[in-house]
């Protein structure tokens, strides 16, 4: 039985769905479809990691839904990856310099599983 | 060639004004040296009416005050050139008079400072008109005339500063006539220089203001240049990005199934397969759209198709068309059409894109149960076309943007996944190519209302490429 649970946000059910089956091969994966979803459930039940989208409904739904959880108390401690489009890339690095953006780790889309689960497993195990 | 300066004061009175100013300042150090020689004159043994002098260098330095003060007030704005020139005019009647008297009392036709009334003649020319300068040149001539004569008949006293000169002998004669052409002569040669002078000026005033013209409308042909180079860049980037969206993810399926996480012969691997192709088409639906729209962009290669385009029948084959969708939904399409509507020149595939494209988005967004009303009217000229529906509605702040490039509502998004965000794009271009315009408003009560204005006569005109970013197919990147 899987100890760790993990929220996975992504809007392409297709891409959660791949991504599901590589992570539930070592943790308990959960999904949601956009930010204001995600956010119910981290609220609800605080998952072990959040693995955010960084364009969903809106442009940086990603970004706004990181700044929501490290600004309330019960979720800062949260550790978060954002995985976004290639070009999206030095975006995300210039507003995680700035600190707008407190994550863990950003990735870039797409991601082979095998990389994937090692980042993971070096952010919680 | 008379050279008209008025027509030219903008160029000339600021140059003017500054050159008052400047002569106000010499006349500092000419008042000066007139009381400097009115208190060292007695020191040096010459004979002289220096007291005299001293009266003459205060006058000077009264007026001057005066000038200066006149001059100060015209600061910044220094006024016309004739209101100018009547004060260069002043100066040079007062310093004329200042200069008879000091020559009165330096030796007459013998003062060392005759000299001075060419240097003023030659100012004077540069400052004020010729014709003006003569005649101050013949009244200058005329004083020195009867000083002289003033002089010779003992009406008026000698005042010689050397001590063995004591009356003005017949070399004065000379004296007064060589001063006077000199002075005429410097008028001529001071004209003559300076008229050619102010042509240039002008020449070079003109050439000016032409280049920085030039390098105005150069300067706004690049900002063009560069607005539609990065609205290209961008549009390059952002299509980039949304092939690229549906690409990761099936690179990441197949990746997924490779690498064994799961089996591609079981039910789960077989419905990853499947994702993966939907996504394929969502590419390949893309890839449609980019070319379509680069199509209606180019427009040119379209003008051959233009004809009269029934917009009734069009939009009836439209309803034929969309039946089985609008059915498929449980939507109810509705036609309220008043009079005919032809337009003299259409491009019948683009429309047909359009309208369809209007109608289908009305359909998809809406509930089961909805209806679409079709509303088709002439007004002033031009046929006005509806879309309405009570489906899911337009955010009020996305009104206009939907009609950007890879633009979709959030609530569209929520609604289904179909749709590439380029059709409304496509949409306006293929209006406003036929000369037309489109907007998008929120229903009274909910759901959405896009009208689309045509004139009914009018050539679809040819879109430029660079008007609006768009692409060809060969700049696509491949």
């Amino acid at each position: 039985m899987p100890g760790k649970r993990i929220l996975l946000v992504d809007d392409d059910e297709v891409f959660v769905e791949a991504v599901r089956a590589v992570l539930e091969t070592r943790y308990a994966v959960e999904t949601a479809p956009n930010g204001t979803e995600a956010l119910r459930r981290v609220r609800e039940d605080p998952p072990d990691l959040v693995i955010l989208d960084v364009m969903m409904d809106h442009l940086s739904e990603g970004f706004d839904v990181a700044r929501e959880l490290r600004r309330d108390e019960k979720t800062r401690g949260i550790p978060i990856i954002m995985l976004t489009g290639v070009d999206q890339v030095y975006n995300v690095r210039m507003e995680v310099e700035e600190d707008w953006v407190p994550c863990e780790k950003y990735l870039e889309k797409p991601i082979a599983p095998q990389e994937l689960l090692e980042h993971v497993a070096e952010v919680i195990g | 060639m008379t050279l008209h300066e008025e027509r030219f004061s903008y160029i000339f009175a600021p140059e003017l004004y500054e050159r008052l100013r400047w002569f106000v300042r010499l006349r500092w150090w000419a008042a000066l040296g007139l009381v400097a020689t009115s208190l060292f004159g007695p020191a040096l043994g010459l004979p002289g009416a220096w007291p005299a002098l001293g009266v003459v260098g205060g006058f000077v330095c009264a007026y001057n005050v005066f000038f200066r003060v006149a001059l100060g007030r015209r600061e910044g704005h220094p006024g016309g050139l004739r209101g100018l020139r009547a004060c260069a005019l002043r100066q040079m009647v007062m310093d004329l008079a200042a200069l008879l008297v000091t020559v009165h009392f330096t030796g007459g036709m013998l003062s060392p400072l005759l000299p001075f009334f060419t240097i003023h003649m030659a100012l004077g020319t540069i400052m004020i008109a010729t014709r003006t300068m003569h005649v101050l040149a013949t009244v200058t001539a005329a004083g020195l005339l009867g000083e002289y004569l003033g002089e010779a008949s003992g009406w008026l006293a000698f005042h010689g500063i050397h001590p063995e000169v004591t009356e003005c002998g017949r070399a004065c004669d000379l004296h007064l006539v060589a001063i006077t052409v000199a002075m005429f002569g410097i008028i001529y040669l001071t004209d003559s220089v300076t008229s050619r002078f102010k042509r240039r000026n002008i020449e070079l005033h003109h050439a000016k203001r032409e280049l920085e013209e030039q390098a105005a409308r150069l300067r706004r042909a690049l900002e063009d240049i560069r607005r539609v180079e990065d609205r290209k860049s961008h549009y390059m980037r952002i299509s980039a990005h949304q092939l690229r969206s549906p690409l990761g993810t099936i690179r990441t399926t197949l990746r997924v199934l490779l690498d064994g996480y799961v089996d591609p012969a079981s039910d789960k691997g077989r419905k990853f397969l499947e994702g993966a192709v939907e996504r394929v088409d969502e590419l390949l639906a893309i890839v449609g759209d980019l070319l379509e729209l680069a199509k209606v962009r180019e427009g040119l290669d379209r003008a051959p198709w233009t004809r009269n385009v029934n917009l009734n029948q069009l939009l009836a084959d439209i309803f034929d068309s969309l039946e089985p969708a609008a059915e498929g939904k449980q939507v109810r399409l509705v036609p309220d059409f008043e009079g005919v509507a032809v337009l003299e020149h259409g491009i019948p595939p683009d429309l047909v894109y359009a309208f369809e494209n209007l109608v289908d988005n009305a359909i998809k967004y809406s509930e089961p149960g909805g209806e679409v009303v079709v509303e088709l009217r002439l007004v002033d000229g031009r046929a006005r076309v509806r879309v309405k529906d009570r489906g899911i509605g337009i955010p009020e702040e996305m009104l206009e943007d939907v009609f950007l490039e890879f633009v979709r509502a959030p609530n569209a998004k929520r609604f289904t996944r179909e749709g590439t965000g380029l059709g409304l794009s496509i949409v306006k271009e293929v209006i406003e190519a036929h000369g037309g315009k489109i907007w998008a408003e929120r229903r009274e009560g909910g759901g959405t209302v896009v009208t689309v204005e045509l004139p009914l006569r009018g050539d679809p005109r040819p879109r430029s490429r660079e008007g609006n970013g768009g692409v060809t197919p060969e700049e696509l990147p491949s």
